[in-house]
């Protein structure tokens, strides 16, 4: 159940969009897709859909091509904005979506009843989704993408213009694909969203993943230390945190608590006056800026 | 063929209000048929008409919509979406034909005017050329946004009919040029007449489905733009 893309290229007209990119989702794992505007998030989400053919590389799921049937009656997603003829009701659009899913005929109903009820849409089914406001959208859009259980779910932007409610919701959301074994891939600008729900984070810049991090290394300890201006060497102190300071800040990370007493040790040796030590967790927004 | 979609899109259209009307309008119109000597008269140019508002909608503003991107990662085959949503449009096109018949039926019964043959010959001619409608709409949909598939097709039966008047007027064009414009408007946009036409139903039905072939071809082969326009 692993999603799985080589290689893959991507340009319209001159412009190459996509330079070759790799990458990998595996069950039961939640990926987040980061980077700035113009990177290729929504042009690599559109190749793994299908909605756009790629012009080299391959995309597999669970071994087979995108466009696979059987893939696609296996497959969830969730658009950034819902767009459906907004003049059908909540209710007639989930059974819709439902029956195209391939759920049985004799579960659509109470599935779709279920899962209304579960995104807390239960006393609008009846509304149309004309009357749906933008978070109530992005919940029934949550809801079409999950009715069929799918063992592969691409959310685009999931939790944009939830209240804070739905924000918590999505996040259970994906907790639950995520135990029933499902392989995430999460496009969002939210980097506190990502950083709560996913394994690992890919950060794809100008069409290339510039940089791919397992969550759990993101949490190292970061430290910033302040020194007294013009007491130290910046080579001296370059050797001995492995970082260049900026102006009398270093800001180190490290794998445990005895490696920031015998960093700072080496640099009261050394000479350098240590003013102050902030302990702070490393979080994507750095890793972004790093990144972009 | 995907009787979901088929299902979804016949609901859709006879529970919108405006297709009630037309249906209501249609009767009437066949009632008022059945004043005139020639069956079928009346009721036929509205349900081309509606051919023409229904049809124009299967594919083109999907695209321009973001609708089609939920469609797409459904096990749904893309050419048998497109034609499960033609059949939709159709059995709601051919569902008003019919009421205009019946209603126009029951006019002549009660006038003692009935022609059965013509009525039916009448019935069958609509059903082909608004199949031809449909699919010449779907084909110019699979390929354009929007609603740009209507302006076309009235664009060029505009000017078909305006360029071959204009080249017409001019001695030094071509027969056959005046003569390939003709045969291009006689297959795209030929008049149907009441009467019994085997020649002209074979080419309608021929024509719908090369059009319809078309436009599975280029449905398949096309990038879905990511959102909305």
């Amino acid at each position: 159940m692993t999603v799985q893309v080589q290689s893959l290229r991507k340009s319209f007209r001159a412009h190459e969009v996509l330079k070759g990119i790799d990458l990998t989702v595996a069950p039961g794992e939640v990926v987040g897709l980061i980077g700035p505007n113009g990177a290729g998030k929504t042009t690599l989400m559109s190749c793994l859909l299908g909605f756009l053919h790629p012009d080299d590389g391959e995309i597999t799921i669970d071994g087979r091509a995108n466009d696979d049937l059987d893939v696609r009656r296996r497959t969830g997603f969730v658009p950034e904005r819902m767009n459906f003829g907004r003049r059908v009701t909540g209710q007639e659009f989930l059974r819709y979506m439902a029956g195209l899913a391939g759920v049985p005929r004799t579960e659509v109903a109470s599935r779709s009843a279920a899962m209304l009820e579960r995104l807390g849409l239960g006393g609008a089914e009846h509304k149309r989704l004309s009357q749906y406001s933008r978070g109530m959208l992005q919940r029934i859009g949550m809801a079409q993408a999950l009715i069929h259980e799918p063992d592969y779910v691409f959310l685009d932007e999931p939790t944009s213009g939830l209240d804070p409610n739905g924000v918590l919701l999505v996040r259970d959301l994906i907790a639950e694909q995520k135990a029933r074994g499902a392989a995430v891939l999460l496009n969002s600008h939210q980097l506190a969203e990502i950083e709560k729900v996913c394994d690992r984070v890919v950060f794809l810049q100008r069409g290339v993943i510039a940089h791919a991090e397992t969550l759990r290394h993101v949490d190292k300890i970061v430290v910033a230390i302040t020194l007294l201006p013009g007491s130290f060497d910046p080579v001296t102190l370059a050797k001995i945190s492995g970082v260049v300071p900026k102006e009398n800040v270093v800001v180190v990370a490290v794998d445990a608590e005895s490696d920031i007493a015998r960093i700072v040790r080496a640099l009261v040796e050394s000479g350098a006056g240590v003013i102050d030590v902030r302990r702070h967790t490393a979080d994507l927004e750095s890793i972004f800026r790093g990144a972009a | 063929m995907n009787a979901v979609v088929i299902r979804e899109t016949f609901r859709r259209h006879v529970t919108h209000a405006g297709y009630i009307s037309v249906l209501v309008l249609i009767a009437i119109l066949g009632i008022v048929s059945a004043q005139s000597i020639r069956p079928a008269t009346f009721w036929p140019g509205l349900v081309t008409l509606l051919a023409v508002v229904t049809g124009c909608g299967i594919i083109g503003p999907e695209f321009s919509s973001g609708t089609l991107q939920l469609i797409l990662v459904k096990p749904v085959n893309r050419s048998s979406y497109l034609l499960s949503r033609v059949t939709g449009v159709l059995l709601v096109i051919w569902l008003a034909a019919l009421t205009g018949c019946a209603a126009e039926t029951l006019a002549r019964l009660f006038n003692k005017s009935l022609v059965l043959e013509s009525m039916g010959i009448g019935l069958v001619n609509v059903m082909a050329e608004t199949l031809l409608i449909v699919s010449l709409l779907t084909l110019l949909g699979s390929i354009t946004r929007a609603y740009f598939n209507v302006a076309i097709f009235y664009g060029l039966q505009i000017a078909l009919a305006v360029g071959a008047a204009v080249l017409r007027m001019s001695r030094e064009v071509p027969a056959f040029v005046l003569e390939a414009l003709a045969a291009i408007d006689r297959n795209l946009f030929p008049d149907v007449p009441p009467l019994p036409n085997p020649g002209l139903l074979l080419l309608l039905l021929s024509n719908a489905a090369v059009a319809l072939l078309l436009a599975c071809l280029a449905f398949n082969q096309r990038e879905v733009p990511y959102g909305a326009d």
